[in-house]
């Protein structure tokens, strides 16, 4: 490196007093000017304005900068602001490097000396390093048009009429016989009871008839590989391979319910009066409530929260479940004005639009709402003895009377918990998506990201995600679409370069780095011998290079000689201020 | 202990005057806002939810619902409109039901046409026991004169029936009063150990220190008296409006069935005697009540007047009448007319017995043993409580 070409540019900013109150902002341009390579050195009021920005550009065209390092905030917030400034002066916006000293200097410490000291040295090591950085190009990925659904859900549905509505291709693949999903095995909505069926039958079809959906049922993932833009998946379908060629992936493989027979208590499985809430949905869709030996229940019992929100089980809410009941002890009502209908909650939840009048309107439809302790011991049901005058019985602590209680019961509904299909894990393999511990895919942003993950180009909607009701899953499906049609549109993404990259040469083949990929961005050579990053999935998190005995992995940005000197300049500012 | 869930109750409970069950989800604004709350003395909504639950045996230990004398204060913060203190009101109902073992209370909470034929045979019996046995004299209304007190122009009113002096007459009237009264007191002193068998002894959480049934004891008379619960609620003008009718319904009831011989006099008293000036005291007391709560329960302004049972109409009704027909007899007696004076103190009489054995033992009566009985159970659970140390369990937990 020809240390005499580099003219670097150093910036402290006041943000306001944000920083300078804390920070001698002057001082530490004055002593910083200094140091070698240093051309000038500025501060300013506000950096990331405009006058601050000009104030950069300015300077790079007369004094021909080619390096720029700037004090202020985090680089979460200003270092795109700070890197297109340089491209607008004609720079390659990697030769810049960014100190914050205000969230990690001037916000957390109450000594103006101390922090200053600590400021200088912060800015001292973001000099050293651009000392060394290298200019990088951006890398853009042309778009296939195409979008593979995964999911034949209301979810995976939406998404893919969404799509096709817009004239793209869509591969819609469903691992069962129909499609429809578990929105198609309800009786009636919530709140407002409309038949499930009648809305979702029209979207089946619509989707079996669209010239640009082509629908595999039967049909299961066998591999994915590829990456925004230009993804390839083989998928199996009635033992033959079909190979697939599209742009982005819309996940929708939906929900499993939970199995009840774990929670001992309520004697699933044991006691055939004991059904869970989509055989009830059978029973209401076949329109004949009717226990087993085909009597009409004198009273009924819904269970809440089974499985739900429960530490032993899922400590989640499964978000549908107490509307679901609401809905029962109506339809059960408007069926058989005198059986008796018994709902024990542990807490209820009817939020959502229409959902807290539907139980308003329940409470007063002599329905007996009883509270159990989901913490303590949980409702026992047992068989009921001949002169009981019923077929269980039930037995708990009832909260809001302090009581023990016996509830008389004919048919006992368990309100089953929402877990991830059991496909959720290969699939999330096969995509490149995080799960959280349950087994919910995790999305790229909590707030602000619902529907997109890590992985570029892969989409998450419906409940896979998360436990939902059919307006948020048919929500979320239509804004992935939407956020697929915008890259189709533009016709190509710009991605990350500050990618790894293999040096063949000193690469043993030992595919340490292979395995610790989160992004499954590293092959393996066989016939060379050598690992291979694929730079359109790396994210440049460094894990490889930190990973890879040999130091064959370099990562982009992140050289080791970028980081030491870093460090180097860190160390050296803080024995020279010692000294003093 | 485990208590079964009958679902029926609430049904059953809407006969005895309760408009809605589901209304309650227990939000506790009744229980800030009750008087009577004390450290974790939940008036009135724990009540409400053994109610709403179908919890029958909690229901009856439950001494709650006579502390309560409905000062409306939780109905008017309920934001349901769920109405405690009318539920509380019919809880009262519920539980004389519960007390009476002969099973006529419940019919007469439960059906009209039971209440209202049982009056009607009464007041058919003493009328045709006063035609046949005690019939007046016959030449009551040709020759009225015969009849008057020389002196003070006043009807003779133990001297009308032919071949019975005046002191065998009130006899007479006496021993029938003395009757009436044993029975009443009968059932009302059975139903009474009833209700300390549900709430006392039935009840397993509570052994009850037995001492306590001697210190306690002044409980009793002093509640009876004053009602100290009623002046807890906000509305003074409550108390006193009910210790008028109370005192007063207690001075006739002293006079007439322990003390006739002295008060059924054939001498008319100069108006400021003592006893004469007790009794307008009383008639002014019952008469104060009757008017008002009339009033109240068309005007349905205040809470406790919103929902009338039929039974409460019927009880003002036949007290209406009863004060009525008493003031009438005294102004006919002084006013020197033996025929209308004969025969409305027979109407007198046939409306006022099966008042009172409808409502002292069976009805809304019983309350005036049952409230300060409450109060005394209730004591006696607190002294069990302190006893444990710990005070902060309900009083019919």
């Amino acid at each position: 490196m020809i240390m005499n070409d580099i003219r670097i540019g150093v910036y402290v900013c006041w943000c306001g007093t944000n920083i300078a109150k804390m920070v001698d902002v002057e001082k530490i341009s004055e002593e910083l000017a200094t140091l070698p390579n240093v051309v000038i050195a500025k501060n300013y009021k506000y950096m990331c304005s405009d006058p601050g920005q000009d104030l950069i550009i300015q300077d790079i065209k007369e004094h021909k900068l080619n390096r720029v390092v700037v004090a202020a905030c985090s680089p979460r917030i200003h270092e795109l602001t700070f890197r297109k400034a340089l491209e607008h002066a004609g720079l390659n916006p990697y030769m810049f490097e960014m100190a914050n000293i205000r969230e990690q200097v001037s916000w957390v410490h109450t000594d103006r000396t101390e922090a200053t000291k600590k400021a200088k040295s912060l800015v001292a090591a973001a000099i050293n390093r651009v000392n060394y950085h290298e200019a990088l190009d951006k890398r853009k990925v042309e778009i296939d048009p195409s979008t593979l659904v995964i999911g034949g859900g209301i979810s995976g549905m939406t998404a893919a009429l969404e799509l096709a509505g817009a004239g793209k291709d869509v591969f819609l693949i469903e691992k069962s016989k129909e499609l429809g999903g578990y929105a198609a095995r309800l009786d009636l909505t919530f709140p407002y009871f409309y038949s499930a069926s009648q809305m979702i039958r029209p979207v089946i079809n619509k989707v079996l008839h669209h010239e640009h959906i082509k629908v595999f049922t039967e049909a299961e993932i066998e591999e994915i590989f590829g990456y925004i833009g230009s993804y390839q998946a083989k998928i199996r379908q009635n033992g033959s391979s079909i190979e697939l060629k599209f742009g982005n992936i819309i996940v929708a493989t939906g929900l499993k319910p939970f199995n009840p027979s774990v929670i001992n208590e309520y004697g699933y499985g044991r006691l055939p009066d004991v059904i869970t809430s989509l055989e009830f949905e059978e029973m209401l869709k076949s329109g004949r409530i009717l226990t087993k030996e085909g009597k009409i229940p004198g009273s009924v019992a819904i269970i809440h929260c089974v499985g739900s929100r429960n530490k032993n089980y899922h400590d989640y809410c499964s978000r549908t479940c107490c509307n679901t009941a609401l809905k029962y002890a109506n339809q059960i009502k408007s069926a058989l004005p005198e059986t008796h209908v018994y709902q024990l909650y542990a807490d209820m939840r009817a939020f959502g639009k229409g959902c807290e009048e539907l139980y308003a309107k329940t409470s007063r439809k002599n329905v007996i709402f009883m509270m159990f302790d989901q913490r303590g011991k949980l409702p026992e049901v047992r068989k009921a003895g001949e002169n009981d005058g019923c077929n269980l019985l039930i037995n708990f602590h009832e909260l809001l009377s302090s009581s023990d209680v016996e509830v008389p019961v004919d048919l006992v509904v368990l309100m089953t918990a929402m877990e991830a299909h059991e496909n959720a894990r290969d699939i999330a393999r096969a995509a490149g998506i995080s799960m959280c511990g349950n087994e919910f895919y995790i999305e790229k942003h909590p707030k602000l990201d619902p529907v997109a993950t890590t992985t570029d180009g892969v989409y998450i909607v419906g409940t896979c995600q998360s436990p939902k009701d059919i307006p948020d899953s048919v929500s979320q499906a239509k804004a992935a679409a939407a956020r697929i049609l915008a890259t189709i549109s533009k016709g190509e993404v710009e991605v990350e370069v500050t990618t790894a990259a293999v040096n063949e040469d000193i690469c043993c083949g030992c595919q340490t780095c292979v395995k610790v990929c989160p992004y499954s961005a590293i092959s393996y050579i066989e016939e060379r011998n050598v690992s291979h990053v694929n730079e359109i999935l790396c994210k440049g998190c460094g894990t490889c290079g930190s990973a890879c005995p040999s130091g064959a992995i370099r990562c982009r940005h992140f050289t080791d000689r970028q980081i030491l000197s870093q460090i180097e300049g860190l160390m050296e500012m803080i024995l020279l201020e010692e000294e003093n | 202990m485990t208590y079964r869930i009958d679902p029926n109750l609430k049904t059953d409970l809407k006969k005895y005057g309760a408009k809605d069950w589901n209304e309650c989800f227990h939000c506790g604004n009744c229980t800030a806002i009750c008087p009577l709350t004390e450290n974790n003395f939940l008036f009135p909504r724990k009540s409400i939810r053994q109610a709403q639950m179908g919890l029958k045996q909690k229901l009856s230990a439950n001494l709650d619902p006579w502390l309560c004398y409905f000062c409306g204060e939780c109905s008017t913060t309920c934001p349901r409109n769920a109405n405690p203190g009318e539920i509380m009101m019919t809880l009262r109902r519920y539980l004389t039901s519960v007390y009476d073992w002969t099973g006529l209370s419940k019919r007469f909470y439960t059906s009209k046409v039971w209440e209202i034929s049982f009056i009607v045979v009464f007041f058919v019996l003493i009328v045709a026991a006063f035609g046949i046995f005690l019939p007046p004299a016959a030449d009551i209304f040709s020759n009225p004169s015969n009849y008057i007190d020389p002196n003070s122009g006043g009807v003779l009113i133990n001297s009308l029936v032919p071949g019975l002096s005046n002191i065998q007459f009130v006899k007479v009237i006496e021993t029938g009063d003395l009757i009436m009264a044993a029975i009443v007191a009968t059932l009302l002193i059975s139903n009474i150990l009833r209700m300390f068998y549900f709430t006392i002894i039935k009840d397993k959480s509570v052994r009850v220190p037995f001492y306590a049934y001697f210190t306690e004891a002044w409980q009793l008379i002093f509640n009876f008296v004053s009602q100290p619960k009623f002046s807890k609620c906000d509305k003074k003008s409550y108390w006193l409006g009910h210790f008028l009718l109370m005192s007063g319904y207690t001075i006739m009831f002293i006079v007439i069935v322990g003390l006739l011989p002295r008060f059924q006099i054939e001498e008319v008293k100069p108006w400021y005697n003592w006893q004469r000036i007790l009794g307008y005291y009383a008639t002014f007391g019952l008469l104060f009540f009757i008017v008002y709560s009339i009033i109240g329960r068309i005007r349905k302004k205040e809470i406790k007047f919103k929902f009338s049972h039929e039974t409460d109409w019927l009880f003002l009704i036949m007290l209406g009448l009863t004060t009525i027909t008493g003031i009438l007899i005294h102004f006919f007696r002084i006013g020197g007319l033996p025929g209308a004076t004969y025969i409305l103190y027979v109407i007198h009489l046939a409306v006022l017995v099966p008042m009172i054995i409808i409502e002292v033992p069976f009805s809304k009566w019983s309350h005036l043993a049952y409230r300060p009985f409450a109060v005394y159970f209730s004591k006696l659970k607190k002294a069990w409580y302190k006893k444990q140390n710990h005070l902060e369990v309900s009083v019919a937990a």
